[in-house]
């Protein structure tokens, strides 16, 4: 803890986390509009908490057009509860699948004996080396500590449990070492539409760092993780923390008074760092994302809405009578 | 051989770490050649007392054989007394000027490197560095004095958190500082005009030899089109790396960097903590010196004309800076 020890959750274990919360206070809705105003509090949370996980927007979005469609047709409230289960459940199953195909595409591009380097912790990237295990495959990996939170002592406990074997190095240290690395692998907080990713801060230097040594890099991002909004001019925003995340209120009790800390927890990889983006419908170059965001939600241009706007759709839904008062 | 006291315990005192940073070994290292000199209690003969400074000086040196400003504080002072060709006592007060001049300019070095630094900082600056430098400290507060600096953003630096001296240094003398976390590097490099580092050792290339880290913030900062400079007194160039000699970099233990018991209970964990990396000279557009701002390119110059003394101990010595005690 004085050390600023706080793993914070991968995106992934974010989305599933949420899908839980999601189902949990659904169920407890007793009429729709308690359901229209549960969405809208839990998506308005999401945007402030985690506006960078694409992942998560992703899946909430389509979440409030199945909700908004069904109750649009006129649908009961234990209608659209079970039509809104299922979908969770679908959204679910989704997720696992995309992990374990996209961990399989990138385990083939790491053997025995080669070395890699990965920053923070990254579901994406923990199953790759659980496949890589379990076909006898083992590479060396560097871990950065990953500060702030420190991910990277999660990460590295994790893999030496696997049983490969495990350097753990300080984040000032991914140049000296990049020289001797084979391939480095991060997962991703978002992917968009330009090829550039988010992911979490100090991954952009890493990328800068092997690019300069000219060491490959794959990001791990299923298509969940494409940024839609990206494609109409959206940034990603990218929240930062404070003081807090490095260090335990005693340590900072022996700084000055006005000692100030910023920490930021995302940053941003240009895509003339990335050499693939490995998602579970295959390998693309960064500079084909666009294509990839067609290929997934089909037509184009594409038709979207934001989460912003369901939100608002849905509160007012939630403020008015309407027809689920009698359901 | 009698060796005083005092000079004993300068040895420890540099051996054991309780004397540290670059500058503050050199001078302790003049002092203790300084001391050896006055309290001479050998033969008065020429050779007799040669032989017994070589002593000294390997036994100092011997103390931190990678730290150079040790060596160059020794080879100074050493390289001087030989070029006398009078007797012991013009040996002995050779000795005892010589090391007395290089604590002085020692001294002063860290004032003109700041008095020149700062110069070389834009009005409204926003300036990062990383760890703890007197002489980029210096530099930084100089400038912040002439009204060029608006913000200081100093990285945590780990294992060692050297960053936060920096930081309470500075906000101590009035200047604004935020601290980061070293991976945040090149986040905020947009928003940085200049980054100034110190070194620990400036090889005859024009490479830098500092805190882990340091290269990374240099090519973060040469991919932004940041100007690097790097704060460095004449004493901290090798004159071993112009014979070729690559500077060793210490691998210290993993506890710096986690607790004790995250490594019991983690046996299969290597832990790699590197203590400094080397920032090639592409990544640095000047080093500031107390002899003037010079283009990394241009180490060879200050080796061969401010440290021209040296170079030749380590040119006729094959075995570097080990002095001939026969």
């Amino acid at each position: 803890m004085e050390l600023g020890f706080s793993p914070g959750l991968t995106s992934t274990e974010y989305s599933l986390k949420l899908l839980s919360e999601v189902s949990e206070s659904f169920s407890k809705t007793s009429d729709l509009r308690d359901l229209a105003k549960a969405y809208s509090s839990i998506a308005s949370r999401v945007r402030a908490e985690r506006p960078t996980s694409a992942q998560a927007i992703n899946l909430l979005r389509d979440l409030g057009i199945e909700i908004v469609k069904s109750i649009g047709e006129r649908h009961g409230l234990s209608y659209v509860k079970n039509n809104v289960l299922g979908f969770i459940e679908k959204w679910r199953n989704r997720i696992q699948r995309e992990l374990s195909e996209v961990s399989k595409i990138a385990s083939r591009r790491i053997s025995s004996g080669e070395s890699v380097l990965t920053h923070s912790r990254s579901m994406c990237v923990v199953k790759a080396a659980e496949y890589l295990a379990s076909e006898g495959k083992r590479p060396v990996f560097y871990v950065t500590e990953s500060r702030p939170g420190m991910e990277g002592l999660v990460l590295s406990e994790e893999l030496w449990r696997m049983g490969h074997r495990v350097k753990l190095i300080v984040d000032s240290a991914a140049r000296f070492f990049m020289k001797d690395v084979d391939l480095v692998l991060l997962g991703a907080e978002a992917v968009a539409a330009n090829g550039a990713v988010v992911s979490k801060v100090g991954s952009s230097l890493v990328t800068l760092a092997a690019n300069e040594a000219r060491v490959r890099v794959f990001i791990l991002a299923p298509t969940s993780k494409l940024s839609i909004e990206t494609l109409f001019g959206e940034l990603v925003q990218l929240p930062e923390g404070d003081w807090r995340r490095l260090m335990s209120p005693e340590v900072l009790n022996t700084l000055p008074e006005n000692y100030s800390a910023r920490a930021p927890l995302y940053d941003v990889i240009p895509p003339d760092y990335i050499d693939g983006v490995v998602s579970e419908k295959g390998l693309f170059a960064p500079q084909a994302i666009s294509y990839l965001i067609k290929e997934v939600h089909g037509g184009w241009p594409l038709k979207t809405i934001s989460l912003e706007s369901l939100e608002k759709e849905l509160g007012k839904l939630a403020g008015g009578g309407f027809y689920g008062d009698t359901d | 051989m009698e060796i005083p006291i005092r000079v004993m315990q300068v040895a420890d005192d540099i051996k054991a770490m309780r004397i540290r940073g670059a500058g503050k070994i050199a001078r302790a290292a003049a002092e203790a050649l300084k001391v050896a000199a006055l309290e001479y209690r050998g033969p008065p003969d020429e050779s007799s007392f040669m032989k017994y400074m070589a002593y000294v000086a390997n036994l100092i040196t011997s103390t931190r054989p990678t730290a150079v400003s040790l060596h160059n504080a020794v080879l100074y002072v050493v390289s001087k007394v030989r070029a006398v060709s009078g007797g012991v006592d013009e040996m002995k007060s050779t000795a005892i000027n010589a090391a007395e001049k290089f604590i002085q300019e020692s001294i002063e070095a860290v004032g003109r490197i700041s008095e020149f630094g700062a110069k070389r900082i834009k009005n409204g600056a926003v300036v990062l560095t990383h760890c703890h430098s007197t002489a980029a400290v210096s530099t930084i507060i100089n400038a912040y004095r002439m009204g060029r600096i608006d913000e200081v953003y100093s990285t945590e630096t780990r294992p060692f958190f050297q960053g936060r001296i920096t930081a309470r240094q500075l906000l101590e003398n009035g200047v604004p500082v935020i601290q980061i976390p070293d991976s945040a590097v090149r986040y905020v490099m947009n928003e940085v005009d200049h980054v100034v580092v110190g070194a620990d050792t400036v090889a005859s290339n024009g490479a830098v030899i500092n805190k882990i880290g340091t290269s990374q913030v240099a090519l973060a900062a040469h991919e932004a089109r940041v100007r690097v400079f790097v704060t460095a007194e004449t004493y901290k160039f090798s004159p071993m790396t112009a014979i070729g000699e690559l500077v060793p970099i210490e691998m210290r233990g993993a506890e710096e960097v986690v607790p004790l018991d995250w490594i019991k209970s983690h046996p299969g964990i290597e832990v790699l903590n590197p203590s400094f990396d080397v920032t090639p000279p592409e990544y640095i557009d000047a080093i500031v010196t107390e002899v003037g701002v010079i283009p990394p390119q241009a180490a060879i110059n200050v080796l061969v004309e401010r440290l021209g003394w040296a170079l030749e101990e380590f040119i006729q010595s094959e075995h570097g800076p080990v002095f001939d005690e026969v």
